[in-house]
């Protein structure tokens, strides 16, 4: 950056009539009727857009001698300004969007679907048989694009896919796909045959289903890196291995990998190094390499890398492992970029309840620690407790441990035995789950030479979901679409480490998601917690993991059973439910089931597992995975920058009601997103929009547990709690525990200084006689953001 | 009273406990500045138009200064007359508070312009730009207006003092400031700076806690002394807060020169008066502006946000909690 930049552009004169700068380069002055053409072009159906309002507006941010390319962005982001008045101009928003990415990628020469992919693989974006399948197929392909594809996106989804998603020349940056080519290209990357794209870009056009976003940003390109998730092995406790495992993660990271990393081999501070004969500094100083590492790779510009360390409740080093996120202390001992996790043995647990005494035990002395679960695991520990480092309360370690997450959010409870006893991998001794991933919903073995893989598909329960209820057949015709596709990955796959391709092909693990469940539940007009609500989610998840197995049979039928088939439970005739032991509600076709796994195999060792989906739920505008909704009214900070979200469901119910007013809207803004207080609103409405602070957290662990029997793997369970204490935030993951959660994610806080204003207040003073009643009350007029900027800083 | 000359020691009975419960609440927002990642601003500096680098460099030119000039105002004349024990826990927590906010902004100054003679420039700002050195002056000048004042003894004393704390709350940190953190938050709504949005956005809940405590003085004193508010003090407040609109109006003239899409200097302008009403409004004062703010970016400040670990770090946790293990909570 310079100080003193050159003044290029500076406009001579400013009193003549603002004029805008063509493309030719020539001047004309600013016509407000143009602007509202050209925003009138895009209204149709939106008949509360007033598209004058956005012409003036866009002029009134306007500069003398910007250019017409400015005008245009600049009118994209004045309707984005208006949703928070009409969610509508989310719609406008997003339509101006796409014209402005159409007419880029037009103005290099490409006026067609194949036209993009020549070009672009031209450029040397596009895998050579991406390349040529697409010239095989061209116009049937060029035939298949809808264009009315985009008007389906809300302004949030488009701006990131236009940001992020679509591939962008090398040098001049500009895109040279539109959004309706990059899910064919997408669909392209992963078929056999033409109509076999053709089927799977119209399931991603219509939003139904979205694979996760490696597949997205690599399917049919040059690097086609489309799994999630890595779960690496803890380093040996030697100095190779450690270094081996950096170089590991960053290649995983570089093609947009998300790392889970156990560390609970390597000794703690003070072991005895033998070949030196000095002490070990402990697992401090080598995460802090970890976190600096982590932070260097950057995911092909589109994000930055992220990883978890795991480590179990014995290792000597856990109470330092527990400060690694705090932001005071010593900087040399702190990892900002390092998510925790805790990876915790039944054991631990019961010695909490019990208030009993908790060995911390160094690797050294016990190396086959992490390789044991259940009793085999109780009885190793109880062995090596008689060459205990130290000996602490379990209650003292497990407060800390609530502590951490109270504070930072971090430090996430994962259940090591049940992880393990109920996993289709662990049929046989040998084969252990040493850790979940970075978003705690992947559960699968690894080893030394082995790094599990998984990738990732979500379904938008939403888009199968009508006021008349569930469209079921639409269901499982769009699961069997996803499993054949996630299976396809494991093969196209290019697997940035050994390690990872040795594990994939024998286990050929996916991970089919669920995103939308808040959405079905206001088209259904359930309460989150409400009986009715855990009832359909759980018929939801039977119907999908059912489907899921009866897909992966079907492969199976005809590729073979995967590798490894022989050493998983399904070999032995045990499905997930029977190891959980739930009823199933479809009775027949569970033992339909049965019987061809018998005779096929199945084609993959795990099919569920439901991920946080924060990128492709925006893109989807869906809510996130299976969480409540956060806020009624919030704003997401991106890379792309700030967008206010609106909960339409809500604004349709106030317009029903006439209550969809400036008053209503100020009222809703002032309490963050919660309709509570607005008493014009029949009790039954305010208890459909709770949001996930005012939902008792039970009902979530309740509705986690009932629809975990159809979860082969885990899901990335958010908690909620807008002023944790460390009484409650214990009884509630003590009760996660026994509810035979496998593992939990996030606990999310809301600010401190928050809290104390919402009972106090500032503005027009009145001059009173005590001093505590001279704190000032907020007034209507006085109410906007900038004295409250706490407000905006909440959760997550 | 709180103004009394003195050095009042007694916490117990305390006289001002909203004071010591703003000094709780601001230790539950401790930040560090190894927190903030800026290292993704650098390729968005690269990216941007030679109108928005002139912006941002005259930004950070004035943030290299502006909270070391209200950290001495604080110790040289705040701390010195607000006589409360608690009222001086919440100023020795400001004073920390606007120390971090100087280490941020020099490290982001050590980042952002790494050629030493240009970054050199940077913190001379008062000096050698004219439309920095124009508000560092309306700033020094209300310092000096109470700077021989060992004592507030008479009601002219008070008076005057007032006016210093008004203007730093309402002016500095309330006006200056707020015009600072637009623009920061105009770029982050376009998708650029993020590293100093998320550092901005701390300091922007700090200084909004500040200036909280500077208008409960302000109220606290006017209860004790009810005459001390008369027409010809609120003229002078009025006066004042015109002078800093124009100040603050000739800087975004400066920043603005080039022209910056989505970001006119008539909407600017507009801003600052709209903010300049609230500020009035605060102290019992009719608008004198009636202006609405234009900023839309602005009212996202209000609302909250939902950010997930794959785009930046997350910034709402709390630093105390409280409680030990249990089994039978509700939750």
């Amino acid at each position: 950056m310079t100080l003193t930049p050159q003044k290029t552009g500076v406009p001579e004169q400013r009193r003549h009539a603002m004029q805008v700068r063509k493309r030719n380069g020539d001047l004309e002055p600013v016509d407000v009727n143009k602007i509202v053409k050209a925003v009138e072009l895009w209204v149709a159906d939106l008949d509360e857009v007033d598209p004058l309002r956005v012409a003036t507006k866009t002029i009134s941010g306007l500069y003398d001698g910007a250019t017409t390319a400015e005008l245009d962005k600049l009118s994209i982001q004045t309707a984005a300004e208006l949703i928070g008045e009409e969610p509508q101009y989310s719609r406008l928003a997003a339509r101006l969007l796409a014209a402005y990415v159409d007419k880029e990628v037009r103005g290099q020469g490409v006026a067609s679907f194949s036209q993009s992919i020549r070009h672009a693989h031209a450029l040397g974006l596009i895998g050579e048989e991406t390349a040529a399948f697409v010239s095989r197929n061209a116009r049937k392909l060029d035939d298949a694009i809808d264009v009315a594809g985009d008007l389906r996106f809300e302004y949030f989804g488009l701006r990131t896919v236009a940001d992020r998603y679509l591939l962008r020349h090398p040098t001049d940056r500009t895109v040279v796909e539109t959004p309706q080519y990059w899910l064919l290209r997408v669909a392209c990357g992963l078929s056999q045959d033409a109509r076999e794209a053709i089927g799977f870009y119209r399931l991603m056009s219509s939003l139904a289903y979205l694979p996760s976003s490696p597949t997205l940003f690599n399917s049919g390109t040059r690097h086609t890196q489309m799994s999630s998730c890595f779960l690496v092995d803890s380093p040996k406790d030697e100095l190779d291995s450690i270094y081996e495992r950096y170089h590991q993660v960053a290649k995983l990271s570089k093609f947009s990998g998300g790392i889970g990393i156990a560390w609970s081999r390597v000794r703690g501070r003070g072991a005895l190094i033998r070949g030196t004969n000095g002490k070990s500094n402990g697992i401090v100083p080598f995460l802090k390499t970890l976190d600096a590492g982590v932070a260097a790779v950057n995911q092909g510009g589109r994000r930055k890398g992220a990883a978890c360390v795991y480590l179990e409740p014995w290792h000597p080093d856990i109470e330092e492992f527990l400060e690694l996120r705090d932001n005071t202390g010593e900087e040399s001992r702190r990892t900002h970029n390092l998510n925790l996790a805790n990876w915790i043995p039944d054991e631990f647990m019961r010695r909490v309840e019990a208030d009993a005494e908790w060995s911390l035990i160094d690797p050294s002395d016990a190396p086959e620690l992490p390789d044991l679960f259940g009793a085999e695991f109780d009885e190793a520990y109880r062995a090596a407790e008689k060459n205990a480092v130290k000996t602490v309360k379990a209650r003292d370690l497990y407060g800390r441990m609530m502590r951490t997450l109270a504070q930072t959010g971090n430090g996430w409870m994962t259940f090591k035995d049940r992880s393990n006893a109920l996993s289709n991998q662990t049929g046989e001794p040998g084969n252990t789950i040493h850790l979940s991933n970075l978003c705690t919903e992947i559960l699968e073995v690894n080893n030394d030479d082995e790094t599990a893989v998984c990738n990732l598909g979500s379904i938008n329960l939403g888009g199968h979901v009508t006021a008349d209820g569930v469209d079921w057949e639409k269901l499982r015709e769009t699961v069997r679409t996803a499993i054949v596709y996630l299976d396809r990955v494991i093969d196209i796959n290019y697997y940035p480490s050994q390690q990872a391709a040795a594990s994939n092909p024998r286990w050929r693990p996916v991970g089919l998601g669920l995103m939308g469940l808040q959405d079905a539940f206001f088209t259904l007009r359930l309460p989150f917690d409400s009986a009715a609500a855990r009832e359909l989610s759980t018929r939801v998840q039977e119907e999908i993991f059912l489907t899921a197995l009866e897909s992966s049979v079907a492969l199976a039928e005809r590729f073979g059973p995967h590798p490894a088939y022989s050493q998983t439970r399904a070999a032995k005739g045990e499905l997930h439910p029977d190891l959980w032991g739930a009823t199933v509600s479809q009775t027949e076709r569970w033992e339909a089931l049965r019987s061809s796994i018998a005779t096929h195999g199945l084609r993959n060792s795990l099919l569920i597992a439901i991920a946080p989906t924060a990128t492709i739920a925006s893109i989807a505008g869906a809510y996130e995975c299976i969480e409540p909704q956060v806020s009624n009214l919030f704003k997401r900070e991106t890379m792309s920058g700030e967008f206010l979200q609106i909960n339409t469901y809500l604004v349709r119910e106030l317009k029903a009601r006439g209550l969809w007013t400036a008053e209503i809207r100020e009222q809703i803004k002032r309490a963050e997103g919660s309709v509570q207080g607005i008493t014009e609103l029949p009790d039954d409405v305010r208890e459909l929009f709770r949001t996930a602070w005012e939902l008792p957290q039970r009902a979530l662990i309740d509705l986690a547990a009932a629809r975990a029997p159809y979860i082969d793997q885990s899901q990335s369970l958010n908690l909620f709690m807008a002023a944790p204490t460390i009484n409650k935030v214990s009884s509630m993951y003590l009760y996660a525990w026994k509810s035979g959660l496998k593992t939990s994610y996030y606990l999310r806080s809301r600010p401190a200084t928050r809290i104390q204003q919402a009972t106090v207040a500032v503005a027009a003073p009145v001059v009173a006689a005590a001093p505590v009643s001279l704190i000032p009350a907020l007034t209507e007029a006085e109410l906007c953001s900038l004295e409250n900027p706490e407000s905006c800083e909440a959760c997550q | 009273m709180l103004l009394d000359p003195g050095m009042d020691l007694t916490l117990r009975p305390m006289k001002y406990p909203h004071f010591f419960d703003r000094f709780k609440d601001s230790i539950k927002n401790t930040w560090t500045v190894e927190e903030v990642d800026l290292h993704g601003d650098l390729a968005d500096l690269a990216k941007l138009t030679p109108a928005e680098q002139h912006l941002v460099s005259r930004l950070v030119a004035f943030f290299a200064t502006g909270d070391t000039i209200v950290a001495n105002n604080l110790v040289l004349n705040l701390y010195q007359h607000v006589n409360s024990p608690e009222g001086r826990l919440y100023l020795s927590r400001q004073l920390f508070e606007e120390a971090v906010h100087v280490q941020f902004y020099l490290n982001l100054l050590d980042t952002y312009v790494p050629d030493e003679k240009e970054r050199n420039e940077a913190f001379a700002a008062v000096e050698n730009i004219p439309s920095i050195a124009r508000k560092a002056e309306f700033c020094f000048k209300w310092i000096d207006s109470v700077f021989d004042l060992r004592a507030l003894e008479t009601k002219e004393h008070r008076r005057a003092f007032l006016l210093n704390v008004i203007c730093f709350a309402a002016c500095i940190e309330g006006l200056f400031f707020y015009g600072a953190f637009a623009y920061v938050y105009f770029l982050r709504s376009r998708g650029v700076l993020q590293g100093l949005a998320s550092g901005t956005n701390w300091v922007f809940r700090d200084e909004s806690m500040h200036m909280a405590f500077a208008f409960d003085v302000v109220d606290q004193v006017r209860a004790e002394e009810p005459d001390l508010f008369d027409a010809r003090m609120e003229q002078q407040v009025r006066d004042m807060l015109a002078e800093a609109v124009e100040c603050e109006v000739q800087f975004a003239a400066d920043l603005l020169e080039q022209g910056v899409s989505g970001m006119s200097l008539g909407d600017m302008r507009e801003y600052l008066q709209h903010v300049a009403d609230r500020r009035l409004a605060a102290l019992g004062i009719d608008p004198v502006y009636g202006s609405k703010n234009p900023f839309a970016f602005m009212e996202l400040q209000d609302v909250q946000e939902l950010s997930n670990f794959f785009e930046r770090r997350v910034s709402a946790y709390q630093v105390g909690v409280s409680g030990s293990v249990s089994f039978d909570d509700d939750f």
